[in-house]
């Protein structure tokens, strides 16, 4: 697929995976590719960033925190003078505890104006860095029914509009050549599409490793053929993990190769790998 | 924390034979609750009756233990030819939060009451401050469980891991907000006759997340009034548990420079939190093949042809993998033992297949015990 195609094709790409699968990396990426393109890019992370793309002029970077996006919200609503007498951790914990996940929904409002004001031509969004990016993008769905109406309701509804709308805003899931990973990328996939009803992009599998070159084992050397032989067994069960993805999900996927760097020198090799994938996918016709 | 000093161990086998507890944590995609797992089985192979909690395993892990799907709170016994016994549990935040309010309540009524309140029922789906809090209640209630010697639980994915360790008392100290006490005071009729130093507070939240929800909350917080107390002291027992002696931390993490930031980051942050760590697995270590370093297969791979130069240089780039590995690990334990000096360390290879059935889950408790 032609690769500006596939940057402009939503507005908003929301990169999640669980720990360890190179997320941040992957989604850093993905907007240093849109700007090479001449698109002008943000990447927006949830925490401090733990991978910094290389400078780029039309590549800009932002931090949206849900705790700092949940006390601005309540200043804006004139909690900010009544906070001084009431200790603010406590009041913004109940306003937590009373509608929960309202600090995700809100990071996604953020989004959602960010949008709006045409703020880039395409926005990155780093999921959360560990534990569940499912929790945030539940946010809107669980308070959609739980505070129905009022501003919350409102705000809830307007980004489950924004995330149903592929043209708007696609999901992409990100996991590793495993069984597990690719198993539970395909146990989200269902939800998000399925109970939530979010819009899916291609799936990402990061850190492929690269094959044990041909050669004739049985006549190597004993260590030489110990590595060779766990290499190939390992290449072996990485593509049966990614043959299982193809099989069972239709969105395609891209496929990036594991890189020995770390840094801003992994996120150019892996945008430079990232054009070459979206150009050899094909959207929805994996099967 | 009391005086007696905690039960020397040499290795993590020992660890697995002494604690009551064992708390894994570590950051995502470390493999936790593979190793949380085969620490149970290392537990159980020393004759003990460990049963293994888990708080979000992947649906494939508890396919390899042979555990059913239908796998929740009510621990399973794991088939397995050991001395002792290895059971498996799986966190349901809603029933062990429904507990909880049965047992504290002072009345069945009063439990119900609060049962059906929508507020609780949106509060105990499983959020994430929800879901650390009820693995500590859990984790807490197994611990008293006379059928079990030790309990293994791997930590809740949460935002930080930790968080899990504070969510009793974050629970306890809430509930004694003087904002959640005045809405709760006694003798006032309903929203509009709150008093007046809350009254622009509750019309605020009430703007923000809709009347119905704060009146939920505020009936919900009125129907615990009271089992406030019992849940509050045993929020801290909780927390008094995981502190103490027989509960073994053991911070689990990659080879990854990432993992082992994260990795630093929870050494740091037992240690604020004045707990002992006791151990330190490092989990997918890239496993060496022969003596050749890194370098010396790269001289072979150039000053030789065909198959050897072709292997060698492949051979190089495995070899540069372990030996990044042991660098990165190597500052990291260092670390560790300047802020806990006692740990004991426990190193598993990362399998070319990963964790797939009883078999591979043996295989790593063997790594781990040594």
């Amino acid at each position: 697929m032609d690769i500006r195609q596939f940057l402009t094709s939503s507005r908003i790409l929301i990169v999640a995976g669980k720990g360890g699968v190179g997320k941040s990396a992957v989604a850093a990426s993905l907007a240093l590719t849109a700007a090479h393109q001449g698109m002008t890019s943000l990447l927006v992370t949830l925490d401090p960033p733990g991978v910094v793309p290389p400078p780029h002029e039309r590549l800009d970077t932002m931090m949206v925190s849900p705790g700092r996006a949940l006390v601005d919200y309540l200043s804006a609503y004139g909690l900010g003078r009544l906070t001084r007498r009431l200790a603010t951790s406590g009041l913004v914990e109940l306003v937590a505890q009373t509608a929960p996940g309202i600090d995700d929904l809100l990071v996604l409002g953020k989004i959602k104006s960010l949008e709006r004001d045409l703020r880039a031509d395409l926005i990155v969004v780093d999921g959360p860095a560990s534990g569940h990016a499912i929790d945030l993008l539940r946010a809107p769905r669980v308070l959609h029914r739980a505070v129905p109406g009022g501003p919350i309701g409102q705000q809830a509804d307007d980004v489950l509009a924004m995330m149903a709308d592929a043209s708007r805003c696609r999901t992409m899931l990100v996991a590793t050549p495993a069984m597990t990973p690719v198993q539970e990328a395909l146990d989200v996939a269902r939800e998000l599409t399925g109970t939530l009803g979010l819009a899916l992009g291609p799936v990402v599998v990061n850190m492929i490793d690269d094959q044990p070159p041909p050669v004739d084992a049985t006549r190597l050397d004993d260590h030489l053929r110990r590595a060779w032989e766990w290499a190939e067994s390992r290449s072996r069960a990485q593509a049966g993990a990614v043959s299982l993805l193809e099989r069972s999900l239709d969105t395609g996927r891209l496929l990036l190769r594991r890189h020995r760097l770390s840094g801003p020198g992994m996120v150019e090799a892996l945008a430079i790998d990232m054009a070459a994938a979206i150009e050899a996918h094909s959207p929805g016709a994996s099967r | 924390m009391t005086g007696r000093a905690p039960a020397p161990a040499t290795t993590l086998g020992d660890v697995c034979a002494t604690a009551r507890i064992i708390v894994a944590c570590g950051a995502g995609g470390v493999g936790k609750t593979s190793v949380a797992a085969a620490l149970g089985l290392v537990a159980a192979r020393r004759g003990r009756r460990a049963v293994v909690l888990t708080i979000d395993p992947a649906r494939r892990l508890t396919d390899a233990i042979g555990v059913s799907d239908t796998i929740g709170n009510e621990p399973v016994r794991v088939p397995l030819d050991v001395s002792g016994e290895m059971w498996i549990s799986m966190l349901d935040v809603r029933e062990t939060f429904d507990g909880l309010v049965r047992d504290t309540a002072s009345t069945p009524e009063r439990a119900a009451e609060v049962l059906d309140n929508s507020f609780y029922k949106s509060l105990s789906q499983s959020l994430s401050g929800t879901r650390d809090y009820m693995a500590a209640e859990r984790l807490f209630e197994l611990s008293a469980d006379a059928r079990f010697d030790v309990v293994v639980v791997d930590t809740p994915p949460s935002r930080n891991a930790l968080d899990f360790l504070e969510s009793p008392e974050r629970l306890a100290r809430f509930l004694k907000h003087p904002i959640v006490r005045l809405l709760v005071a006694p003798g006032r009729g309903g929203l509009r006759l709150a008093g007046a130093a809350v009254q622009p507070v509750v019309r605020i939240i009430s703007g923000i997340v809709g009347s119905d929800a704060l009146s939920g909350a505020i009936a919900f917080l009125r129907a615990f009034d009271g089992l406030e107390s019992e849940f509050s002291r045993r929020a801290l027992a909780v927390a008094a548990t995981l502190r103490g002696d027989d509960t073994a931390f053991v911070v689990v993490s990659g080879p990854s420079a990432d993992a082992l930031d994260q990795a630093g980051h929870f050494v740091d942050e037992l240690r604020r939190l004045a707990i002992g760590l006791r151990a330190i697995v490092l989990n997918r270590m890239p496993p060496v093949f022969g003596d050749v370093t890194a370098d010396e297969a790269r001289r072979i791979a150039t000053s030789s042809t065909g198959d050897t130069a072709v292997a060698h240089r492949f051979l190089a780039d495995l070899a540069t993998d372990a030996e990044g590995a042991n660098d990165r690990t190597g500052g990291f334990l260092q670390h560790a033992r300047r802020a806990h000096p006692s740990i004991v360390v426990a190193a598993a290879e990362e399998m070319a297949v990963d964790i797939h059935d009883i078999d591979s889950i043996a295989t790593l408790a063997d790594f781990l015990a040594h």
